[in-house]
């Protein structure tokens, strides 16, 4: 009795705080969700109604009754997707999408850039501003995207409505992507809705072990670097150059494994239900330029701007001039979309400029022959790239980042380098562990993934039994901060 | 054909109830599960979670003590929520006040005792560097003072070393509810740490834990950061404990007499120091 009043308890909406998919309480909600899933799925219905039932639940644990507003806005765009395929007026049609976009677009203004908004406009007049008491619903951005999207995509006639609001609301609150994407299609995801197979034994452990890579990379590795990283993010001027380029360094792999540790989840646990959500990270530090490295960073995302932002804008169809707007504005939109502050804007707009570079010396780097220095080095540029405007992505002002770059140079002293090796030995293990795990070849983690999908299933157990262990382990192991090192 | 559909997903959920399980049994060793050479298998604080959480308080800490500390090692503290939320009435008299915390008495301490010398108080301060709830919460050193100094008022200033610890609950919170235990009945307050960035949770833990009007939220401050980037200035950390001692007056729990002093600094009647690794 106490264990149900427990789990009812720890289910209490409690806004701004979603179901994580590495916590506990998934675990034992998957005991009972996979059975009655196994159950449900041979009748397509009723799985569709299973899933959404237990979907909004998730959505209603992360956002409280403001999760009923993804309900209002996927019935909004169910409706008005039918309206617009069959309707024969241009014009119509095209005032009935766009008016779908500014609502869509405007509650995720409303809920994410209001306060920022107001805070820049006082600012601007001097005024005294008290932040308005605005909870972000979990997942708005994403679902921003998905329905965007899918009204797009029926105007432009790539994909027909949606029959059932039901199936729809399925594919917008489907609770793998609803954290942290991966932006799936619906032009891509209601085909596998339709033709709805559950997965295959080699599937579902296929899944497990892709879910399991994204809990090692979230619970072991970003969370316990970002303890450093927010130890000395957090008091910059108190570390020394090279503390500082650990912690840059340190927030490259932080971000990366945290981003792609969701979305590993999110694939896992699609593909263990029966869906392919494709993938969201391909290894995107090994990335010789920045053009590649947002083909290989959040995938779906850079595909989304691309298809919906910069290719609407005129792509490259309008002249170089236009071209390099084009990309600038697009990354603009991709900065200011991560969050509503300045550095988001800065970082946006130093990968635009950085996009534009690469397109104007494309040219002459072509003309260099591919040594192995060559790559060496233009892997290098890219991650020192990458890695600096991360900086801005990590701060709370464009000061803070300034004084953390400008730190790593004037303060640098080599010293601090036998002091941290000895001191964070851990933090030290994970950073080689996530370098060596990055750059060595694909095939051997393809090996892994294959044995373990071909494994006995005690073997298979153990393996699990051993990653859950490794996450108790690290995950009990606290950073302690360096904040007093002058004794 | 179902068999076949169904067979792989109930395949996966035997795997995982059978690490459940596992971990269940596991989790009964609350303090881990002992290895070689002092290392230990960490258990699953969920599970313990999901079966009734975990009230226990650290073994380290239920050792006996000869140190006298008088009424106050007899008595409980009042949970958070079930304090009186009435406040006291002003107590005018002369207190002897035990100031204990991190560095940041470093910056407090000598402008708490221009308080304390102009309103009649004795201070007597210890300053643990580096020190952390979990530091404590984990040691009988509290009580020990509050034995030798015998104060009537208890000022504590914590949490600055642990405003990024994940699960802070967790992992802190019977370390927080064993220092408050150890205080006993005696009026406290405590300070929050000064935030740079949004904390994890520890400002949170603490304005539950304490009594109600016991607990100082500093996050909200604006404080000037000195040169290493950590600690207020000084003359940041002296607005700090003004903000601090007007809060006393007017809105704690427990108010005493702290009228604002002449001098910017003054003298405390002593002054301990413990060192990171002391034990």
């Amino acid at each position: 009795m106490e264990f149900l009043n427990n789990i009812l308890t720890m289910l209490t909406p409690t806004p701004g705080e979603p179901l994580m998919m590495s916590s506990g309480l998934f675990w034992v909600l998957m005991l009972v969700f996979l059975p009655a899933l196994a159950v449900l799925q041979s009748q397509r219905r009723r799985m569709t109604l299973f899933v959404t039932a237990f979907s909004l639940l998730c959505a209603i644990k992360g956002s409280g009754v403001l999760a009923l507003l993804m309900l209002l806005t996927a019935a909004m765009d169910w409706v008005t997707a039918q309206a617009i395929a069959t309707c024969n007026d241009d014009r119509r049609r095209r005032v009935m999408l766009w008016a779908s976009i500014a609502c869509s677009v405007g509650l995720l203004v409303y809920f994410k850039y209001a306060n920022f908004a107001l805070a820049t406009w006082h600012d601007i007049v001097g005024g005294n501003f008290e932040p308005l008491d605005i909870i972000l619903p979990v997942g708005i951005s994403f679902y921003t995207f998905r329905t965007v999207s899918y009204v797009v995509d029926v105007y432009h006639g790539k994909m027909r409505p949606v029959d059932s609001l039901l199936d729809y609301a399925f594919y917008l609150t489907f609770f793998p992507c609803m954290v942290a994407g991966p932006i799936v299609r619906a032009a891509d995801f209601m085909p596998q809705l339709y033709n709805y197979k559950a997965a295959s034994p080699r599937a579902v452990w296929d899944g497990l072990w892709q879910f399991m890579l994204g809990v090692v990379k979230k619970c072991v590795f970003a969370d316990y670097i970002a303890q450093y990283v927010n130890i000395v993010y957090g008091s910059p001027s108190g570390y020394s150059g090279f503390e500082l380029l650990v912690a840059v360094l340190g927030f490259s792999v932080q971000i990366y494994m945290d981003f792609a540790g969701y979305s590993d989840m999110a694939i896992g646990m699609g593909r263990v239900m029966g869906f392919d959500l494709g993938e969201n990270f391909n290894l995107p530090y090994r990335s010789l330029n920045v053009t590649e490295f947002w083909r290989r960073w959040h995938i779906s995302l850079s595909q989304w701007l691309r298809d919906y932002i910069y290719i609407p804008l005129g792509g490259n169809r309008k002249g170089k001039v236009r071209q390099h707007l084009n990309l600038l504005t697009t990354m603009l939109v991709g900065g200011i979309w991560h969050g509503a502050n300045w550095n988001f804007v800065v970082w946006g707009a130093g990968h635009g400029i950085a996009l534009c570079v690469h397109k104007v010396l494309m040219p002459r780097l072509k003309a260099i022959d591919n040594t192995r220095a060559v790559t060496i080095a233009s892997g290098v540029v890219t991650f020192v790239v990458v890695s600096l405007l991360w900086v801005f992505f990590a701060t709370p002002d464009v000061g803070t980042a300034w004084g953390i770059i400008s730190g790593m140079v004037t303060r640098f002293d080599a010293a601090y380098i036998p002091v941290l090796v000895s001191r964070r030995p851990l933090l030290c293990v994970l950073l080689l562990l996530a370098a060596v795990s990055h750059y060595m070849p694909t095939r051997w983690l393809q090996r892994a993934r294959e044995w373990f999908v071909a494994a006995p299933w005690w073997a298979r157990l153990l393996v699990f039994i051993v990653m859950v262990q490794v996450v108790l382990q690290v995950a009990s192991n606290d950073v302690q901060p360096f904040l007093y090192a002058g004794f | 054909m179902l068999q076949y559909r169904v067979k792989p997903l109930f395949s996966l959920v035997g795997l995982l109830l059978a690490a459940f399980v596992i971990f269940f049994a596991l989790s009964l060793c609350r303090d881990g599960v002992p290895l070689w050479d002092g290392a230990t298998l960490k258990t699953a604080t969920f599970v313990r979670d999901l079966f009734g959480g975990d009230t226990s308080a650290p073994a380290d800490t239920t050792a006996t003590t000869t140190v006298d500390v008088g009424k106050a090692e007899q008595e409980q503290p009042e949970a958070a929520a079930a304090a009186p939320a009435v406040r006291q009435p002003m107590d005018t008299a002369p207190k002897t006040i035990l100031f204990i915390g991190d560095s940041m008495l470093d910056g407090l301490q000598p402008r708490m005792a221009a308080y304390a010398n102009h309103n009649g108080h004795k201070l007597y301060g210890v300053r643990w560097y580096s020190s952390t709830t979990e530091v404590w919460g984990s040691s009988t050193r509290l009580k020990q003072f509050i034995g030798k100094y015998k104060p009537d008022y208890v000022i504590i200033c914590l949490g600055a070393n642990e405003l990024f610890v994940r699960d802070i609950k967790a992992k802190r919170q019977r370390y927080v509810d064993e220092m408050l235990r150890q205080i006993g009945t005696l009026p406290y307050i405590w300070i929050g740490p000064p935030n740079w960035r949004e904390d994890t949770g520890i400002n949170d833990m603490l304005a539950a834990s304490c009594r109600k009007g016991s607990f100082y939220l500093s996050k909200n401050d604006k404080f000037e950061r000195g040169k290493d980037g950590a600690h207020p200035t000084r003359a940041s950390a002296a607005a700090w404990c003004d903000r601090v001692c007007r809060w006393i007056v007017n809105d704690s729990y427990y108010p005493i007499r702290l009228d604002t002093p002449d001098k910017k600094f003054g003298t405390s009647n002593g002054t301990e120091v413990l060192q990171p690794n002391q034990k």
